[in-house]
């Protein structure tokens, strides 16, 4: 029989939170018996992105994460209350609303995908828009208003859900070991760190980018992987696994000694900003204000306001 | 062949006419009752009035008439002179044509406009009859609601339009359930293909959302609705106004009637006692969709009725390009924007390169385009195309596409172009011989950038204290752009950007434009464009946009002169006031003092150097304010003062005619109720403004064309904008001069008519399924890209009506629209209206903010403030009204039970004042204070925050609105921001150039 699995891509996510409004568009104000009550207005959100940042400015990278019931087949809510969260055969785990009262049912799911609806007093979630997808529409509402389909549902055997899984790397946003329906692509951008830099030189007293470099991640000495430094002699280098530990990144640039530069993967992304080959350091990316730039400022300002900017500062003083 | 002579046949036909007219007029009581007896509604309609009614030809040779009793209709033959009310026919063909009950309403108007029909008798009895009949036409529509799709499950699916994007709405006992995006079904028109580097790119056969459109449904029933008509508590129209309690005291229920007369009688004692222009009228920024019941339709046509001093709108997304870019390449039609036309194409096809500078079209959705450009930046990825991203904050386009993100100080822009500029002029890194041939005054600014003139060489060494970006990457930044074939990437669609909304924003999209002229603008794979806009759409298929003017008659101030007005034939209408407020100017105005601006003009790019003062010469300062539409308040600079301009006696009088009760209906003496476009018929096409952005659809992955059902009644007591001032005009005596007695569904009906639709699909197929899907073109009829004729010196060959001819000071459609008829990097423009303005000079410069590093308020104030423009709400749409889009935890943050706006600094920033992600602040500078949700990130860099503007209220701590000490607390961000002009002959806003300082909210729980 075909089954509901669902893909999340957070390549693709822009980060609409149409998802999330879609939600609470079909259940808030609407009750769809017997699937669900109505969903709470204001929070309690069955589906949601989280905003996630890695690095540092201006070598950040943002991503989204969404959550929502990962409809496991082997479920910690089932197990702990098996007469509560009842699984459908298409694979869909719905809350018998009528035996949902007990608010420690939200503790239940691990992901924290159960909420309580406050003002009707009873536990709830995702039902995979069940109410809809059994009166034939094709996907529910938050796959429908997903701009690139970041969401995807896939209703298929489960024998052929493994094979997609595999083709595509999909990925648990945990271990794995509930079974989730719901799985992951992309998910590095999430759950892995990265290091990123520049690459620089100097030339006839000018600092130059190193463009084209070619650099290396070595880990005990040995490259794990490789890549050029771009057009901005930056470079970026992804997916390494959180608490890696101790690492180097070796860039090579013509004539140059080549740069190793000592880094420590704990849980956050690394910058190296800015490695600049025959010694010391470039610019960083950012250059903050300093007095120079004040002056500087002065000389490009309308006479008027620069007079003014010059009493502000000596009054300061 | 019998020949009848001429004189037989007029009789004969004259008699066939009687005899029509007759036989329907002697169906009429019957067809009217029928129709009672089918329709409760109608019948109770039919008891609004008991009177007689006649209906004659003007010779009296025919006539019969009508009483009407209890909702019960009867007809007799012959002439009642005692009717009440009287229609009257000229002769027996002009009766036939109006009342055969299949007739063209062409007909109608035309017969009306020549006096061929006249109607007499008091106003409400004389509209209600007439109404009547054209109910009769609608009927089925009206009264037994067929229209729409009826779904297996019983609920009704409806369409409408939201600046979102166009929504499916589903409803089941008069209750709207959802609100969806449009799928395509098998009739609609397929999809087009882009072949682009061995790779074949099709967007999706449907339509997408922004999440303001997939909230609606919740802003509908949202429970700050005005439902009924308020009057202030305070306010007392023939006593005490209590206008120091505008926005302070509450208000109570009153009857539509009690507030209509309020407002009617207030709008005839103010022009009476002050003459024109004493009655004032603002529109605000988009917060409903439609080409009938909008603000460039019939508010138009309701205040040119009036008489009204209106509010001039700066141009406030586009600003830079409008007072500075179009100077260099013309394009003001659409206020400095560049052509559209095939740029998706060939910048997919050819270009090596993008950069998006102070672009972001993934949070404005381009312009009410939903997230129709998303996946066409998906694919730059997919083609492999390297960007760079270059805003101060790490924009969603930026977050979302990925590549590189260089991060200027705000303001300065113009400077890392400049150098940009140098290094290529210092490396023979542009296109000579295009700068050559097809642009003009290049030495001028050579000078300039080298240094010839101020011994400054504006090198990337030069602008790296300014911009804080290091030169090294600046020089590498120009290498890669002067060796490749890049697209430029400015604002949301083209040549919007908040970078042009600082202080001397024109300086940026001045540099723009310069540099894409260096490199051959109109070239394969050199050219404006953000993947945005220019898909390739049929452009030829005529459908009017909203901007288009509608009903409004008005052919001078909206874009029915090029685009509507010849083809559907209307009343025409004209503002006989021309008194104008500037709205960056409007508190001070109100308050008293006179000012003087420049007013943007979109027929030529000398128009902006017309300098208007207020008050104008015969005409009044405002004493009544008809505020219509969204708030000023959280769009636009220093906006404690919009509300300081309510409290006192200068204003005497305020009606705002709200959809919700926040920002400026908070001030007002009496509101007046309006619904949502959900509640109401209209008629529009997906993202089409038209107007000031010609062929706006151009966004989408496929033209939408769609009736907007009226897909529940309205809400409370609340009424369609257009009946609205419908009833206001009736009381002035000006029901048939508003509306030519059309109601919104017949307007939209004719509104059909005149457009292409009418060859493609019927009315009645086209309100049973809601929608259109214009085909795409075939590869061979695609739009010649942007600015190619130009690049090859051909004659302008792109689908559009503008410049006007007189804007070619050579031969017609052979140049741009400058004075050399070149790209001009030395502006003739500018440098005839003032050549030593030192803030704005003929050629481009880096002119250093104001209020920026190094200024004056530098000295007390380190951090530099952008507030862009927003991603979950437009405008002040969106925003607030207690919907769930402000559970979008990047909207609003949920701190102590009060939603507080975002507010987004460094981390490190933030560690240095002692605050931490989640904490409530307080920002502030010396125009004032606002309490926001503290996010630290690392999307800006140290020295710069970030925060959308046009939060939907403005509410103070101290409930003392405008006061000098107040602190805002519902994030009304533009509370801090400047008012000064971007640069001194523009009416443009410099918001991103603003200086603040943060601290931790020490002052306890709010809201």
């Amino acid at each position: 029989m075909k089954k509901f699995h669902m893909i999340i891509d957070l390549e693709k996510c822009v980060g609409c939170f149409n998802c999330m409004l879609a939600c609470k568009d079909e259940h808030v104000g609407n009750k769809w018996l017997p699937y669900t009550e109505e969903q709470q207005k204001h929070e309690d959100k069955w589906i949601c992105p989280t905003m996630t940042e890695r690095g540092e400015a201006p070598y950040t990278e943002v991503t989204y994460v969404t959550r929502l019931c990962q409809h496991c087949d082997n479920a910690p809510c089932a197990k702990k209350y098996p007469d509560v969260f009842v699984k459908r055969s298409d694979g869909v785990m719905l809350i018998d609303y009528r035996k949902a009262k007990n608010k420690d049912l939200v503790d239940a799911c691990p992901y924290g995908m159960v909420s309580w609806n406050e003002e009707l007093g009873c536990a709830q979630k995702c039902t995979g828009c069940s109410h809809l997808i059994d009166d034939g529409w094709k996907e529910p509402r938050c796959v429908q208003t997903c701009p690139l389909r970041a969401l995807q549902t896939v209703y298929c055997e489960d024998n052929e859900w493994d094979k997609i899984v595999e083709k595509q790397g999909l990925k648990p946003i945990t271990d794995g070991s509930n079974k989730p329906r719901v799985m992951y692509k992309n998910l590095y951008f999430y759950n892995k760190c990265f290091v990123k830099g520049a690459l620089c030189f100097d030339q006839d007293g000018i600092e130059e980018a190193a463009i084209d470099a070619k650099v290396e991640l070595l880990v005990g000495g040995i490259c794990v992987a490789q890549t050029q430094s771009d057009f901005l002699g930056e470079f970026y280098i992804d997916r390494i696994p959180k608490n890696s530990g101790k690492m180097q990144i070796r860039a090579t640039y013509g004539e140059f000694e080549p740069i190793i530069a000592d880094f420590e993967i704990k849980t956050k992304s690394v910058v190296l900003d800015a490695l600049k080959f025959g010694g010391g350091s470039g610019k960083p990316a950012v250059i903050l204000p300093n007095e120079h730039a004040n002056e500087q400022a002065l000389t490009h300002m309308i006479p008027k306001d620069a007079e003014a900017a010059r009493k502000a500062f000596a009054d300061k003083k | 062949m019998t020949t009848l002579s001429q004189e037989t046949l007029e009789k004969s036909l004259k008699i066939f006419n009687k005899t029509i007219v007759g036989g329907t007029l002697f169906t009429l009581d019957k067809l009217l009752n029928v129709l009672g007896g089918l329709s409760p509604k109608f019948k109770q309609e039919l008891k609004e009035h008991n009177i007689t009614v006649q209906l004659r030809l003007r010779d009296n040779s025919y006539g019969r008439w009508f009483t009407f009793q209890d909702g019960v209709v009867s007809g007799r033959d012959g002439i009642n002179k005692d009717c009440i009310v009287e229609m009257i026919f000229d002769d027996e063909a002009s009766a036939r044509r109006v009342t055969a009950l299949i007739r063209s309403q062409f007909d109608f108007v035309n017969a009306a406009k020549q006096g061929q029909i006249v109607l007499n008798g008091p106003d409400a009895e004389a509209m209600w009859f007439s109404s009547l009949l054209l109910k009769v036409f609608a009927f089925d529509v009206l009264y037994l609601g067929n229209y729409g799709t009826k779904m297996p499950n019983g609920e009704m699916r409806y369409v409408t339009g939201t600046n979102g994007g166009p929504l499916f709405v589903y409803v089941k006992d008069d209750k709207i359930i959802r609100v969806t995006p449009i799928d395509f079904d098998n009739e609609d028109a397929d999809m087009w293909t882009i072949e682009a580097r061995g790779q074949k790119l099709t967007p999706p056969k449907r339509t997408t959302v922004a999440p303001y459109a997939q909230g609606w449904k919740q802003m509908v029933y949202s429970p700050n609705r005005c439902l009924y008509p308020m009057k202030r508590v305070d306010f007392d129209p023939d006593g005490d106004r209590h206008y120091e309690n505008r926005g302070v005291s509450g208000y109570e229920r009153i009857s539509w009637d009690e507030a209509l007369d309020i407002v009617s009688k207030e709008m005839v004692r103010v022009r009476r006692t002050y003459g024109p222009g004493s009655i004032f009228a603002s529109t605000g920024s988009h917060h409903n969709w439609g080409s009938i019941g909008y603000y460039l339709s019939c508010a138009k046509r309701f205040f040119n009725c009036i008489g009204a001093t209106m509010c001039m709108h700066n141009p406030d997304s586009w600003e830079g390009w409008a007072w500075g870019g179009q100077h260099h390449f013309g394009g003001s039609a659409r206020n400095g924007g560049t052509e559209p036309y095939g740029t998706v194409e060939d910048c997919l096809k050819n270009s090596e390169f993008i950069v998006f500078w102070s672009s972001d079209p993934e949070s404005t959705s381009g312009n009410y385009a939903g997230q129709e450009g998303t996946i066409r930046r998906e694919w730059i990825n997919k083609l492999g195309i390297p960007v760079v991203h270059i805003d101060p904050y790490q924009n969603a386009t930026a977050a979302f596409v990925r590549g590189r993100w260089i991060c200027p100080r705000p303001a300065t822009d113009s400077a890392l172009g400049i150098a940009i500029a140098n290094v290529w002029m210092h490396e023979g890194l542009y296109d000579k011989e295009y700068v050559e041939q097809r642009t003009y005054g290049f030495e001028k600014w050579e000078e300039y950038v080298l240094g010839k003139t101020d011994g400054i060489d504006k090198t990337p060494e030069w602008q790296e204290d300014i911009t804080g970006v290091p030169a090294r990457t600046v020089r590498a930044l120009a290498r890669y752009w002067g060796t490749h074939k890049t697209y430029l990437a400015c604002g949301s669609m083209t040549s919007f950007g908040s970078a042009g909304r600082a202080a001397f924003g024109t300086e940026w999209a001045r540099v723009c434009v310069c540099l894409i002229a260096m490199q051959g603008l109109g070239k394969p794979g050199v050219n404006f464009g953000t993947l945005q806009y220019g898909t390739p759409l049929d452009t030829k298929f005529w459908f009017p946009g909203y901007a288009d003017g509608g009903f409004s008659g008005d052919f001078m101030t909206s874009g029915a002169g090029v685009a509507l007005y010849n083809r559907m034939p209307q009343t025409p209408s004209i503002n006989s006031e021309y008194q104008a407020i500037p709205r960056l100017l409007l508190p001070e105005a109100i308050m008293g003092q006179e000012v003087t601006w420049h007013q943007l003009g979109v027929y030529s790019v000398h128009s902006q150097f017309m300098q208007l003062h207020y008050p104008a010469p015969g005409h009044e300062r405002v004493r009544m304010y008809y505020k219509y539409g969204g708030s000023h308040m959280g769009t636009q600079p220093d906006s404690k003062r919009y509300a300081k301009q309510y409290r006192n006696d200068s204003l005497e009088f305020v009606v705002n005619q709200s959809v919700w009760f926040e920002g400026e209906a908070r001030f007002a003496d009496i509101i007046l109720p309006a619904c949502t476009n959900f509640e109401r018929w209209d008629i529009g096409e997906f993202a089409s403004c038209g107007g000031y952005i010609d062929k706006s659809y151009l966004q989408n992955n496929s033209r939408v064309i769609f009736v907007q059902h009226k897909c529940i009644e309205p809400l409370g007591e609340s009424k369609a904008d257009f009946d609205i001032f419908q009833e206001i005009a009736n009381r002035l005596g000006l029901w048939q001069v508003y509306s030519e007695g059309n109601t919104e569904y017949d307007w939209a009906k004719r509104y059909y008519e005149a457009t292409d639709m009418k060859r493609v699909m019927s009315w009645n197929q086209f309100i049973k399924k809601g929608y259109y899907v214009v085909p795409p073109c075939s590869e061979g009829r695609r739009d010649p890209v942007a600015f190619r004729w130009y690049a090859e010196g051909r004659k302008k060959d792109t689908p559009e009506l503008t410049p006007l001819p007189s804007e070619y000071y050579g031969r017609y459609g052979e140049s741009l629209q400058t004075p050399s008829g070149k790209l001009e990097f030395e502006c003739q423009t500018l440098k005839r209206f003032d050549p030593n303005d030192e803030e704005r000079l003929p050629i481009c410069t880096y002119i250093h903010s104001w209020e920026g590093v190094g200024s004056e308020p530098y000295a007390k104030y380190r951090l530099q403030l952008i507030s862009p423009h927003s991603k979950y709400s437009f405008h002040t749409m969106g925003d607030l009204k207690d919907t769930c889009i402000n559970d979008i935890q990047e909207h609003r943050m949920l701190i102590d039970g009060h939603r507080y706006w975002i507010f987004r600094m460094n981390t490190k920033d933030a560690e240095e004042r002692g605050l931490k992600q989640g904490d409530i602040v307080e920002v502030y500078n010396d125009r004032g204070k606002v309490l926001c949700g503290l996010e630290t990130t690392e999307r800006v860099p140290q020295g710069i925050c970030h925060s959308y503007e046009s939060c939907a209220d403005y509410v103070t701590l101290e409930n003392d609105p405008g006061g000098d000490d107040t602190t805002e607390i519902m994030g009304c961000i533009n509370n801090l921001t400047p008012g000064r002009f971007i640069t001194k002959h523009a009416h443009g806003l410099s918001v991103n150039s603003c200086l603040v300082e943060v601290r931790k909210w020490e002052g306890g729980k709010v809201g």
